[in-house]
């Protein structure tokens, strides 16, 4: 009994939300375990996962921000336009006036910053809704990629071309693996561990329960075995591949922005607007900077992703970003973020991305044609989120919580769960 | 004393993890591969072909999605045939081509959505050892495109140049005629071709005056139709006709393809003017319709089965270890190299000789009885 509990309480957080984000990572691990029997091996093979990150980053980099929107109570449908927009004025950039191609790259994301400013000013300054102005935003720069671009493709630079398609060099001894990504493993094993010692310190500190030993080190096991593991494989790709350049932004994405909306008050403002701006904006937070900075966060890594598809693609072409708010948006749900805003986490925005990823990524390796996944896309969208909907209704954050209530105390947790970028909480905040 | 136990544990499971990982082995698969694309051994008989085609909006990728289907069975091998969807086309495509690559397809055919944006994923498919042959579109800005079989499409843009003059001479005896142009889709490598293989026929009957662009607009940006859309031909024709011909008639339409034909027609006929000669090309069911109802004049005929049936030829060499036959090493350029090709020859077809043109064809020739 006390090991269950210690276990539940734990390994997968202590509180329903927690329970319920593992939901979602169990859902992921099933359909890759699904998959890598169905496709005999291929899907767990390194060229494959280095295929599946170069061809998702960008999508799951519009997740992040579009979590921050939709946590706001916002939406964005722009993102596919702006990455478009952006991308034909990068690649003309270069071409035409010949800039190089990481001043290109700041150009770009000056252009998300304006675009953004143009944008959150309507939505924060003015009132218009979000879904409005980006509905209005969508038109305009899908209007304004074919009027520069003329609705030609232009290609891009080789260089530039590393952000969507580059690999990290071959260096050092050769070992048989890139030796680049076998260090990047081994500092995310480092992290890991350090990390774990460092919430234990933290909790001992502050005279709370640290979690017991063998816990922690189940945990850290799991953690470092799941690194070491997609580092091999990563690392063993052909020669002349190794962990992508574009995962690699991801990732770091990822940990900052998990880090900004977890633990500085900034980011938790954004859940505080989401859920319930007036009582947010009678305790002091400053409700338009919020919205206004969502919308511009939103667009710079809208162009951001669109750089990246181009440089993958190696030109920028009229039909760039068609479609890519919904997958964006579909990641966020399927992530656990509530439809009203003020829920969800970047973790399990990626993990929701991940999981349509896998999905498609398995159906075509099965020879599944596009009508199809596209169904059974839809189908997985719709009954994620019903399932979340129906488990609110009753009163439970998901089937797993259901499950393992009886396990519970009766007495709430005390909120004293360690910060942990990879287990967010998707609790609203209290602003204090 | 708990803590140090923790401890120690933690790091021996990390050391025992190091030490499985190193003792893993390295197993890096495959070698720098360019070495491998580069000279043909073929491979086994019963290996896999992939298949990458647009996405289903003309009825013509369907039927070339069934006869590979169908032909690579036949001829024994294993099949993946793909579409793009309809709203992510690129994208779509990408990741098509990456998964062939992955299933260790020998040879992927690929009918490119946009020419210029599959130049990483050719890269890809040659570095592990794959042929790549351009089906129908030109991928173009890459070195690593091995073939490519297609009809010849400025012949196609030459016999529609020359059934446009035909059919407003039959007609009207004397000129000058008014005409409108349309060209396809601007990121389509081969709307240019037809576009400039009618002008080759249309130009110096334009600089002689005889026949007249009413509406000026013969610049390719204006004429372009994006994505080959229907709804974006009927809105263009819609408008010139409230523009250019409130009072003047309308003799003849160059029309790049039989979708765009329809559409222009149906806007002619809203506007309740006489039908012009309107051309076309591919011989969508509807149009040959149409033109034995005396509505389209003409469509080109670009039998499909050949096509895949040529595409298939080149499947079989390639798998038998021989160098496919190709007829044209000169003139298809992709900005990067000159890509060794094979063409087909296009052929006109109006009212006239339909019953003939598709007399092998199950589908077509009852219509045109």
């Amino acid at each position: 009994m006390s090991r269950i509990k210690d276990l539940q309480k734990n390994l997968f957080g202590g509180t329903t939300s927690n329970a319920r984000q593992f939901g979602m990572i169990f859902t992921l691990v099933a359909i890759v375990v699904l998959f890598q029997i169905l496709t005999d091996g291929l899907t767990l093979r390194s060229d494959n996962l280095i295929a599946l990150f170069n061809q998702n980053s960008y999508i799951l980099i519009l997740a992040i921000g579009m979590l921050m929107v939709i946590v706001a109570g916002h939406i964005d449908l722009s993102v596919g336009s702006i990455a478009a927009f952006t991308g034909i004025l990068v690649a003309k950039s270069m071409a035409e006036w010949s800039l190089p191609w990481p001043v290109a790259i700041l150009f770009g994301l000056a252009i998300g910053a304006i675009i953004g400013a143009w944008q959150g000013f309507w939505v924060a300054y003015i009132g218009v809704p979000a879904f409005i102005v980006t509905l209005a935003g969508m038109l305009l720069f899908r209007g304004g990629n074919q009027f520069i671009g003329n609705a030609n493709t232009i290609a891009v630079p080789e260089g530039f071309r590393v952000i969507g398609s580059g690999f990290l060099p071959e260096v050092g001894p050769d070992t048989g693996y890139n030796n680049l990504t076998l260090l990047l493993g081994l500092a995310a094993c480092v992290a890991v561990v350090w990390r774990e010692f460092q919430a234990r310190k933290t909790r001992r500190e502050m005279d709370a329960d640290p979690a017991p030993m063998w816990i922690s080190v189940l945990r850290m096991a799991v953690m470092v075995g799941v690194i070491v593991f997609a580092s091999l494989r990563f690392a063993s790709g052909r020669v002349g591949t190794s962990f992508p350049v574009s995962g690699i932004i991801l990732v770091a994405l990822v940990l900052a922005y998990s880090f900004y909306t977890r633990n500085t008050a900034a980011g938790r403002h954004i859940y505080a607007v989401g859920g319930n701006s007036r009582a947010a904006e009678l305790s002091g937070v400053k409700l338009k900077r919020v919205n206004f900075f969502v919308m511009m966060n939103m667009a710079v890594l809208a162009s951001l992703a669109g750089m990246i598809f181009v440089a993958r693609s190696a030109a920028s072409g009229p039909q760039d970003g068609n479609g890519w708010e919904l997958d964006a948006i579909a990641a966020v749900f399927i992530g656990g973020a509530a439809v009203s805003g003020g829920i969800g986490t970047i973790s399990g925005s990626i993990v929701g991305g991940l999981v349509m990823a896998v999905l498609n990524n398995g159906l075509q390796l099965l020879g599944v044609g596009t009508d199809r996944v596209q169904i059974i896309k839809g189908l997985v969208l719709l009954l994620a989120v019903a399932l979340d909907v129906y488990n609110k209704k009753q009163g439970k954050f998901s089937i797993i919580g259901s499950l393992t209530r009886s396990f519970r105390r009766d007495t709430p947790t005390p909120p004293t769960a360690p910060p942990d970028a990879e287990r967010e909480t998707a609790r609203t905040a209290v602003p204090s | 004393m708990r803590k140090l136990i923790g401890k120690s544990m933690a790091i021996g499971a990390i050391a025992a993890l190091a030490l499985t990982a190193t003792a893993c082995g390295s197993g890096r698969d495959g070698d720098t591969g360019g070495a491998k694309g580069g000279d043909t051994k073929g491979f086994a008989a019963d290996s896999l072909i992939g298949v990458a085609l647009p996405s289903k909006t003309s009825e013509n990728w369907v039927l070339a999605g069934d006869l590979f289907t169908n032909g690579l069975k036949e001829a024994g091998f294993k099949s993946d045939v793909q579409y793009a969807g309809a709203s992510t086309t690129v994208a779509d495509q990408q990741a098509q081509i990456t998964a062939m690559v992955t299933k260790g397809a020998k040879v992927i055919v690929i009918g490119a959505t946009d020419a210029a944006q599959l130049s990483t994923q050719v890269a890809a498919a040659h570095a592990a050892g794959a042929k790549v042959i351009a089906y129908d579109r030109l991928i173009t800005n890459t070195p690593d495109l091995d073939y490519y079989v297609a009809f010849d499409n400025f012949k196609v843009g030459q016999l529609q140049g020359q059934a446009l003059l035909d059919g407003m001479k039959a007609k009207k005896p004397n000129g000058p005629y008014n005409i409108e142009l349309f060209s396809g889709s601007p990121d389509d490598n081969n709307a240019g071709v037809f576009f400039n293989g009618a002008m080759d026929v249309l130009k110096p009957e334009i600089d002689k005056g005889n026949v007249v662009v009413a509406s000026k607009q013969t610049d390719v940006k204006q004429t372009a139709i994006q994505g080959w859309k229907a709804e974006g031909a009927q809105a263009r024709m819609d408008q010139l006709l409230t523009s250019t011909y409130g009072n003047k008639e309308l003799d003849g339409v160059l029309s790049p393809n039989d979708t765009l034909a329809r559409a222009i027609i149906t806007s002619i006929k809203g506007a309740g003017k006489k039908i012009p000669v309107v051309t076309g090309q591919d011989s969508e069911v509807e149009s040959v319709k149409s033109i034995m109802a005396g509505e389209q004049y003409m469509t080109i005929n670009k039998d499909t089965r050949n096509l895949v049936k040529q595409t298939i030829e080149m499947v079989k060499a390639l798998q038998a270890g021989n160098t496919p036959e190709v007829n044209d090493t000169k003139s298809y350029n992709n900005g990067v190299k000159v890509v060794d090709t094979y063409l087909l020859p296009p052929v006109a077809v109006t009212k006239a000789n339909a019953a003939e043109a598709y007399a092998n064809d199950p589908k077509l020739s009852p219509l045109t009885k």
